[in-house]
């Protein structure tokens, strides 16, 4: 017994002992080195496997060899997570690179750490904002201040299989537009096999299912969060109706499989589902995978209204001591965004550009002719939101989530789940973030 | 009379004997079935990699599945080595994998031994101090050796990835369970005849203690060579990172991941442990069996 008491002391010794400690120190002097005749080299991290990292890395290059005084080394740093959890012990460690491409970055602006892109805009006549997509711009932003540029961005859309269209008597280049549309076809596409066991079905999503569901919440008029961002709003009637008609698509009309987003482009691809909400991003490799024809369209409407919100990351620059290291970074991230560069990553990965006028580029629209698929996401863009960056948005994503989950699984109504959603997010929103004036 | 009853407990005897070999033969039976289903169920993963790695991307998520790829992409094995400069991670996990085993061994031993078999103040306070950190999850010291590390101007070099990983509470604690079931009179023999206390532990403790030493080389290996977070944290240049990093460039978060490709470098990647299974395997089982985990 003695014992016992003895190692819990030390237990609770230890632990206190590793979690004090620590000041922080939001990093100033950072990385990045100025050689003797004024060569500049820069640190980079990125959070893009696959096609998409790839690109990013050729981007790199072509900066790298038209700028024969700036050298930028690009890292990969693992996916969103633990990009941003590298980030977060560079800035306990002062160790932080000069730029890095990362999701929910604007957030990084509390942190102390990164220099806002409005402030470099102001001191560059030479480029304009307003040749951006404000929405763009509106996802970058957070508590009134421009502190990320945009750079890959993403939309949810509908994917669907054409074969499987033909086969339900559905016309393969009419698929649904809007919510009542989705469920006809969705009724069509499901099959059930003799046993009563559905061996198709008509609709699924992927497992960002807070993404699209917030889609429909906006369409529908409802509102994610305040605008003071101090609580969030998706317990209205129109956000509950919304995530009703979700819970009638598995429950009542029997088209949406229970609980299986994760499972759901596996089965897209392997023929077993007619359609699926996905994002943009997925779609210029897709066909590739599928033994079948694959379409593709805009997210569905609510009524006739489309609002899709944006996804995607975003280039920051951190502080620097030095100005020529601070001027390079800038270079980079210009040069990163350009037209030239939104165009080379438009047409090597599923991404959308972020230009206003890009749909009347020639280059664009050779990217459409050559894989229609991507016309869908290019057809979305005038219809583009930013969900306002705040606090505890990624608390947000996951009680979402979860309320999708709930309904589907009938252990909670739409309500309840809505309003179960909205009191663990406003109190961590209350808890964790708000700094007290 | 003699020879009736011999007779009678003989032919008893020789059916018993049938029946025997008959009960043993079905329950070996059935213990073989069972055996191999369940072997079946562990290597079901490792298969559906094998034909995985051979498929290209429209076969991937064929429906039915495939067990046989139709078109077997051997070209998966080359184009790996083009993603990310695993020539360079396998020389990187392997050095800090060994370095780490043989450290960490030489250290547990030391330690062990000590806790096990020497007396000395406050030694009980101190193993449990030992033992509490094996409670602590990595995540809640990862900012501290973090900092610990950019402090030594250790970040993006060999040190870092091996020195945090040098002292191990668990190993520790397997080892002294494991030493203390050696009798005491052994020692004491040794001593008497002149054997120093360090000759004890070489020459006699550590090979009666061999398989616990190889499960926990093993451990050890296993648990570096597949350490993901700690390598991605500490380092920054592609010349200092490890084999599992390389892994995740195949995978993309929002767009398409080539599986195949990927199966096909997940299958390289997790050879080398596979092969050091084998060979301790024998040590390794052993070591299951004997483990003195009771007498704490």
């Amino acid at each position: 017994m003695k014992r016992n008491r003895w190692f819990f002391i030390l237990v609770l010794a230890v632990l206190l002992l590793t979690s004090c400690g620590g000041t922080k120190d939001a990093g100033t002097g950072g990385g990045g080195k100025v050689d003797s005749k004024g060569n500049v080299t820069l640190e980079f991290w990125y959070a893009l496997g696959g096609d998409s990292g790839k690109a990013i890395e050729d981007l790199v290059k072509q900066f790298n060899d038209t700028h024969p005084t700036i050298q930028v080394v690009a890292t990969y740093q693992g996916n969103y997570t633990t990009a941003m959890a590298k980030v977060y012990s560079a800035i306990t460690g002062n160790t932080l690179p000069n730029i890095a491409q990362l999701g929910g970055a604007p957030l990084l602006g509390t942190s102390g750490a990164i220099i806002p892109i409005s402030d470099f805009v102001a001191s560059d006549s030479s480029f304009n904002l307003d040749d951006f997509y404000p929405s763009f711009l509106e996802y970058n932003t957070a508590g009134g201040v421009l502190w990320t540029a945009p750079f890959n961005n993403s939309v949810p859309i509908l994917v669907y299989n054409k074969d499987l269209f033909i086969a339900a008597g559905l016309d393969p280049d009419n698929p649904p537009q809007n919510t009542e549309e989705l469920l006809v076809a969705a009724k069509a596409l499901t099959k059930t096999d003799a046993s009563g066991t559905p061996s198709q079905w008509g609709l699924n999503a992927r497992d960002d299912t807070h993404w699209y569901l917030s889609t429909f919440f906006l369409e529908n008029g409802a509102q994610i969060v305040s605008e003071d961002e101090t609580q969030v709003l998706y317990n209205s009637p129109e956000a509950v109706e919304m995530l009703e008609m979700w819970s009638n698509w598995v429950n009542v009309d029997k088209v949406m499989p229970p609980n299986q987003h994760q499972e759901a482009q596996s089965d897209f691809l392997s023929g077993k589902l007619g359609m699926m909400f996905a994002s943009t991003s997925l779609v210029s490799s897709i066909q590739t995978e599928a033994s079948f024809k694959v379409g593709s369209t805009m997210f569905p409407a609510v009524g006739d209204v489309h609002k899709v919100p944006l996804g995607g990351g975003s280039l920051v620059i951190f502080k620097n001591d030095d100005e020529r290291i601070r001027n390079a970074s800038w270079e980079f991230v210009k040069f990163m965004i350009s037209k030239d560069s939104s165009i080379y990553l438009t047409s090597h990965t599923g991404y959308i550009p972020i230009y206003k006028d890009a749909t009347s580029w020639p280059e664009i629209q050779a990217i459409v002719e050559e894989n229609p698929l991507r016309k869908a996401a290019f057809d979305s863009l005038p219809y583009a939101v930013a969900i306002p960056v705040f606090s505890a948005l990624g608390n947000s994503d996951l009680a979402l989530q979860n309320a999708v989950e709930q309904v589907e699984l009938g252990t909670a109504s739409p309500q309840q789940a809505l309003d179960d959603a909205k009191t663990s997010v406003d109190h961590s929103i209350k808890t964790q973030f708000q700094v007290t004036p | 009379m003699n020879n009736k009853t011999d007779l009678i407990s003989d032919s008893s005897r020789s059916t018993r004997k049938i029946k025997h070999r008959i009960l043993t033969f079905f329950s070996n039976g059935i213990w073989l079935v069972v055996v191999i289903a369940l072997a079946f169920a562990v290597m079901l993963p490792f298969i559906w990699m094998i034909v995985t790695s051979l498929k290209g991307p429209t076969e991937v998520f064929a429906y039915p599945p495939t067990w046989i790829p139709k078109d077997p992409q051997w070209s998966n094995y080359i184009e790996m080595w083009k993603e990310a400069p695993f020539g360079r991670y396998f020389l990187n996990s392997a050095i800090v994998a060994i370095a780490v085993t043989i450290g960490q061994l030489t250290s547990c031993i030391l330690a062990a031994f000590a806790f096990a078999r020497m007396d000395f103040k406050g030694k009980n306070v101190m193993f449990m101090i030992f033992l509490s950190t094996t409670m602590i999850s990595s995540q809640v010291t990862l900012i501290p050796t973090y900092l610990v590390m950019r402090t030594l101007d250790w970040i993006d070099t060999y040190q870092a990835l091996i020195v945090p990983f040098l002292a191990n509470a668990f190993g520790v604690f397997m080892l002294r369970q494991s030493f203390r079931t050696v009798p005491r009179e052994l020692e004491e023999a040794a001593k008497l005849d002149g054997c120093s206390r360090f000759r004890f532990l070489v020459q006699i403790l550590l090979p009666l203690c061999k398989p616990i030493l190889a499960s926990q080389a093993l451990f050890a290996f296993m648990g570096n060579w597949n350490s993901y977070q700690w390598p991605l944290i500490i380092t920054n240049q592609d010349s200092m990172r490890t084999l599992q990093i390389g892994l995740r460039y195949f995978v993309s978060g929002e767009g398409s991941t080539q599986w195949g490709v990927y199966m096909a470098a997940a299958l390289v990647v997790c050879l080398p442990v596979v092969i050091i299974y084998f060979l301790v395997q024998k040590t390794f089982v052993e070591s299951m069996a004997s483990t003195g985990l009771k007498d704490i």
